[in-house]
């Protein structure tokens, strides 16, 4: 898989279970105005702690059953779980769940 | 019955009731208020007249810091002087009126809260609440509360589980900031009661005690023309706020040269403030802010002409023990994005973006990207008896009465629970699907972003044990027969809430307590 690819598939994943459904299994990504660029920041501030994770254990930790439509609502669990377990990645003073600096994390690597 | 400019009376005239209020504030007339037409003869001693005057205010004048840790001292001299009205009607000149009641949790002695506990419940002042709200005519905060129950304006949908909640505030018209037609009448209707009378420009320079030192016999009064004259009554109401009541006390040390209520070295002690925290943002650097991933409409939380209904979001009792913290609000409000087109910016629109997907939104807010709002945190000040009010004896005001010295004092407990709090927040959002929080403060910056409210208390603290309060649950003084104590001095803990109103129920209390104890009949 390309890397460009891979990257659409995240992004596919992010979109899956959204509020409007006719969209979640439109092909063009929900996040096409993402700044791939600060994204990465984000991903590589999340990855500076962890510098032997690669892409392929962040997507298995991330997206254990793949990245279709049932990936978001386990994202959501998980970072709710996240927040009560004190899992958290504080980003210029934004708090995000340790899942959400995973997936900055996975962004930036597979930039 | 009267208004008396005192200043007028003859020298050395003697004022008798049965009932001297010392000090006309809010405390002061709610319980004149509620003795009007009664069979008590009441007088009110107010320092003031009825606008507010810079002589006058200058009585107030003293010095004072704050103190914290890992932080510069912060020279708060104006303080005394900019934070109270020497006024008839007092602080509620200038006060904006918002009502709000102390939180069940604010009452309960919390094991990691060293001096917390209140001798008396939430449920028990529940009705004195009701009477507040029903004299400042504002919707009562109790199961019925109207403001959580608007379908249009619908709160966050924060998970119990988290110990978050929206907490409701409402605003009174009867405040000088708010009113000040309804104010006026509200400060002076009550006087045409037989059985009032209100002296004015009438400063109490000492508390007098018998010769046994457990009852008061007089008062002396002096005016600021020269005039002196003796108060006298069956009782005595101290209210003239949370650091004046202390330099009375301290100062009437002509019997016991500690002051009056001051054997265990109390008064004065544990003062509490409450304070703001929050930090703009701007092109470089994040402000405190959040991040609303659904809601649709969050105007719950929004009050823009700040004198409207609204809900924060409050710690209750479940999450501040999880965390050890005190009580906590976040105070939401709208903000204009600042920094288009920076590095800043674009993480920050990355970081909604991702939890907004995350969290559900497509639907909307700004492009499906929910909203963005800032917010400023008040984390409760726990007592600490370090934080104290004394007299400066090398300073004395034109009427001879020593100055004050406040040393306003804050604990790295205190700042380990305003930041858990804020993380907490940030927690209960995120756990519960509704946004992200950001607290970009540093604990070294905590002072220099704090702003104080005008909030003076816990000085004279409640308490049924002797040694541990200057007055008991009935708010007299413990060692003084025929001495009580109004107002938020008598605060143990200050949570949050504004204070005005558990003044007011407090007050309404203390009057059902003086009818019965001075022998009126319901």
């Amino acid at each position: 898989m390309s890397t460009a690819l891979a990257r659409r598939d995240l992004l596919a994943a992010l979109l899956a279970a959204t509020a409007l459904p006719g969209l979640a299994h439109a092909a063009t990504p929900l996040l096409p105005d993402l700044d791939r660029a600060a994204a990465a920041r984000i991903g590589k501030a999340w990855l500076a702690g962890r510098p032997d994770i690669g892409s392929a254990a962040l997507a298995r930790r991330l997206l254990p059953h793949g990245r279709g439509p049932d990936a978001l609502p386990a994202l959501r669990r998980q970072v709710s779980e996240d927040f009560r377990r004190g899992a958290v990645f504080v980003h210029r003073g934004w708090r995000l769940s340790e899942t959400e600096g995973a997936l900055f994390g996975l962004l930036a690597l597979e930039e | 019955m009267a208004f008396i400019d005192a200043r007028t009376l003859p020298d050395a005239s003697r004022i008798e009731a049965d009932l001297v209020i010392i000090g006309g504030g809010l405390a002061g007339i709610t319980l004149a208020r509620e003795l009007a037409g009664g069979p008590l003869k009441v007088a009110i001693l107010e320092s003031g007249g009825r606008e507010i005057d810079e002589e006058i205010q200058g009585l107030y004048a003293g010095t004072a810091v704050v103190k914290a840790p890992d932080n510069p001292d912060k020279p708060f001299d104006d303080y005394p002087v900019q934070s109270r009205a020497r006024v008839l009607g007092g602080s509620g000149m200038i006060w904006g009126g918002k009502c709000v009641p102390l939180d069940p949790a604010d009452f309960t002695a919390r094991a990691w809260a060293p001096h917390s506990g209140w001798p008396v419940t939430r449920p028990q002042l529940q009705p004195f609440y009701d009477r507040a709200c029903d004299l400042l005519e504002i919707p009562r905060f109790d199961a019925d509360n109207k403001i959580l129950k608007d379908p249009a304006r619908p709160p966050l949908a924060l998970d119990p589980q988290d110990g978050f909640f929206s907490a409701p505030r409402v605003f009174t018209r009867y405040s000088g900031g708010a009113d000040k037609t309804a104010f006026d009448r509200f400060r002076t209707d009550f006087a045409d009661a037989p059985n009032i009378t209100v002296y004015l420009h009438a400063n109490v320079t000492q508390v007098r005690l018998g010769k046994d030192g457990d009852k008061v016999e007089a008062l002396d009064v002096a005016c600021l023309n020269g005039k002196r004259h003796t108060a006298v009554g069956r009782t005595y109401v101290l209210a003239v706020g949370g650091i004046e009541n202390v330099r009375l006390l301290l100062a009437s040390n002509g019997v016991r040269p500690e002051g009056i209520g001051n054997r265990h070295d109390l008064v004065g002690r544990f003062f509490q403030g409450h304070v703001t925290y929050s930090l703009d943002g701007d092109a470089e650097t994040e402000g405190t802010a959040v991040h609303v991933s659904r809601q649709p409409s969050m105007s719950l939380y929004l009050n823009p002409g700040r004198t409207g209904a609204h809900c924060v979001v409050a710690a209750g009792l479940s999450a501040q023990a999880r965390m050890g913290t005190g009580n906590f609000t976040a105070t939401l409000y709208a903000v204009t994005a600042t920094g288009a087109g920076t590095p800043t910016e674009a993480e920050t629109r990355a970081v909604r973006q991702v939890a907004a997907r995350v969290d559900g939104n497509r639907q909307v807010g700004d492009g499906g990207d929910g909203q963005l709002l800032g917010f400023f945190a008040m984390s409760e000040h726990f007592p600490n008896p370090d934080s104290r009010v004394t007299l400066d004896p090398s300073a004395k005001d034109p009427l001879g009465m020593p100055r004050i010295h406040l040393e306003w004092r804050y604990a790295k407990a205190d700042w380990d629970s305003l930041e858990r709090s804020a993380a907490g927040f940030g927690d209960a959002l995120g756990a519960s699907g509704q946004g992200r929080a950001c607290w970009p403060v540093q604990r070294g910056k905590l002072l220099e972003i704090s702003s104080a409210s005008r909030h003076h208390m816990g000085t004279t603290r409640m308490s049924a044990d002797p040694t541990k309060g200057v007055v008991d649950p009935d708010l007299k003084v413990h060692e003084t027969a025929n001495l009580y104590v109004a107002g938020s001095s008598v605060f143990p803990t200050s949570g949050i809430a504004n204070p005005t109103l558990t003044i007011l129920a407090l007050v309404m209390r203390l009057a059902d307590h003086l009818k019965r104890d001075m022998g009126v009949r319901s």
